[in-house]
């Protein structure tokens, strides 16, 4: 089969049949085995109920998508940072990797409360969980692409005294792209659902997370449906988005190109 | 001023010893090649010499200064066995690429222009292409061009043409000495390829193997300029089997 590359409207058009195809499956077999509401909502139910109050769930998503993409944002940075120094120092690759890997196995839930006592109720505990969250993920990604920089290119910059910086924007960098991509992908996800959970316990009133607490807590299944389902429609959006920055910026990697056989 | 001069210098690498004392010279404008068996140290005389590696002992001299502070200069430029070209960037760009970096040590007249050497050397209408769309030896080309465009007072080319095809590898050394000569360029170059150190270079330096040492330092008395159909001159064969003389020789066989 030909895999080659597909142009962002196409991206879009074959996710948003996957998901027609995903949600038909499933509404029909809610309908065909007559599932009880209380264990499985079919999908009409849920976008029906969205439909009644759009512009409450609109705003919601976006209060939910800002505060992820706020927090993967400045996971990001950090862990350009972090990477640039661990490719750079064997030792700092080796001090930084326990830390991280500790980052990475805790439970949000264990520290998240004293992140909300420590900087208070709002959208500072949240985007500190989810920077958290996606940070191992993008320090591992930068760190290994920095130093799979082309051994000759780097000699080449070597040869004519090139600075550090200069070796970091021009080599280290553009070489990271492809595994910060991959990471990224990962870390869309990650920064959702952790933006979505904190809401809980930063005592927000505003948010997916903070309306899906509500209806769960007034067992409003539809609404907790409804919640899950703006919750789908950021990620479809998070990774189209991913997918067409990566389409421009990764142009010339092989994984963009149209393959000859 | 001599371009290099490598005085006593050797080379260990923990209890190996890749190089024994030896003492080189080359002159401003000259061509010259090392030839050797595989691990004679050939590749780590010439980065010693580029200041990518350091001496056990002895001294080197490039242009008159020691090699870290030539390199700092952006004295000598670089053709290494891959062409290391950047994926993300253009012919154009990655011709510049030596430019781009440490702009403040350009020398004088650094930025030969890049499009007229891409033209030169048949890249012209590949200006604006990726490294992905061209074949090996265009690739090598572009490497060719990065180097000249430096302007650097020595280039050092360590087996560039290594990897290519035998046919591409013939028109790529008419293409390097049809540079030099235009540019008048100071060249150490490393090959394998007796043919190849014929054609491109006024002396031919011969190694023996490990540790290397110089066992001949040998004139090629071939006009200049040089053009393909010297390679079928009987005064190149001469050369030829010389060279290949003289190798089989310092490698004991």
């Amino acid at each position: 089969m030909n895999r080659r590359p597909l142009r962002s409207s196409e991206r879009a058009v074959a996710g948003l049949v996957g998901l027609a195809v995903f949600f038909g499956l499933w509404e029909l077999l809610v309908r065909a085995l007559n599932v009880r509401p209380f264990v499985l909502r079919a999908p009409s139910q849920a976008l029906r109920y969205i439909w009644k109050s759009p512009h409450f769930y609109w705003t919601q998503a976006m209060t939910t998508g800002r505060e992820a993409l706020l927090g993967f944002l400045l996971a990001l940075v950090i862990a350009l940072l972090w990477g640039a120094l661990m490719a750079a120092s064997s030792i700092l690759d080796a001090a930084s990797t326990p830390v991280l890997v500790l980052v990475m196995v805790t439970p949000f839930a264990t520290y998240a409360p004293s992140v909300v006592l420590w900087l208070g109720s709002g959208w500072k505990p949240i985007e500190f969980v989810v920077g958290l969250a996606c940070l191992p993920a993008f320090a591992f990604a930068a760190a290994d692409g920095m130093r799979s920089a082309d051994t000759a290119a780097r000699e080449l910059l070597h040869s004519v005294d090139a600075g550090r910086w200069e070796v970091l924007w021009r080599l280290r960098l553009p070489a990271a792209m492809p595994s910060l991509f991959t990471a990224a992908r990962w870390n869309v996800g990650v920064a959702l659902v952790i933006a979505y959970l904190v809401e809980g316990y930063a005592l927000v009133t505003r948010g997916l997370g903070a309306a899906g607490k509500r209806a769960a807590a007034f067992s409003n299944a539809n609404g907790v449906w409804a919640v899950v389902f703006c919750m789908a429609a950021l990620g479809v959006v998070g990774m189209l988005a991913i997918a067409a920055v990566r389409a421009r910026v990764l142009h010339w990697h092989a994984s963009e190109r149209r393959p000859t056989i | 001023m001599t371009a290099v001069s490598v005085s006593g210098v050797t080379k260990r690498f923990g209890k190996v010893e890749a190089l024994a004392p030896l003492d080189l010279t080359v002159d401003p404008g000259e061509v010259v090649a090392l030839l050797g068996p595989s691990g004679c140290g050939k590749t780590t005389l010439l980065r010693i010499i580029g200041g990518l590696e350091r001496a056990s002992e002895g001294t080197v001299l490039v242009d008159g200064l020691p090699p870290a502070a030539a390199r700092s200069a952006k004295r000598v430029g670089l053709v290494p066995q891959s062409p290391g070209l950047l994926p993300w960037r253009t012919v154009r760009a990655n011709a510049g690429l030596l430019l781009d970096v440490n702009r403040s040590a350009n020398p004088a007249h650094a930025g030969a222009d890049i499009d007229a050497l891409l033209s030169e050397v048949g890249l012209d209408t590949f200006a604006d292409a990726y490294p992905h769309e061209l074949s090996g030896g265009m690739q090598q080309r572009v490497a060719l061009v990065r180097a000249f465009a430096l302007n650097a007072p020595l280039l050092l080319m360590d087996e560039p043409f290594a990897a290519l095809d035998e046919m591409t590898r013939e028109d790529m050394r008419h293409l390097l000495v049809r540079l030099c000569e235009r540019t008048n360029a100071t060249v150490l170059f490393v090959t394998h390829s007796i043919a190849e150190a014929a054609f491109v270079s006024d002396r031919v330096v011969v190694m023996t193997s490990r540790p290397g040492r110089i066992y001949a330092d040998l004139p090629v008395d071939l006009a200049r300029p040089r053009r393909p159909e010297l390679e079928e001159d009987p005064a190149f064969f001469a050369v030829e089997t010389t060279l290949r003389a003289s190798l089989r020789d310092g490698a004991g066989r």
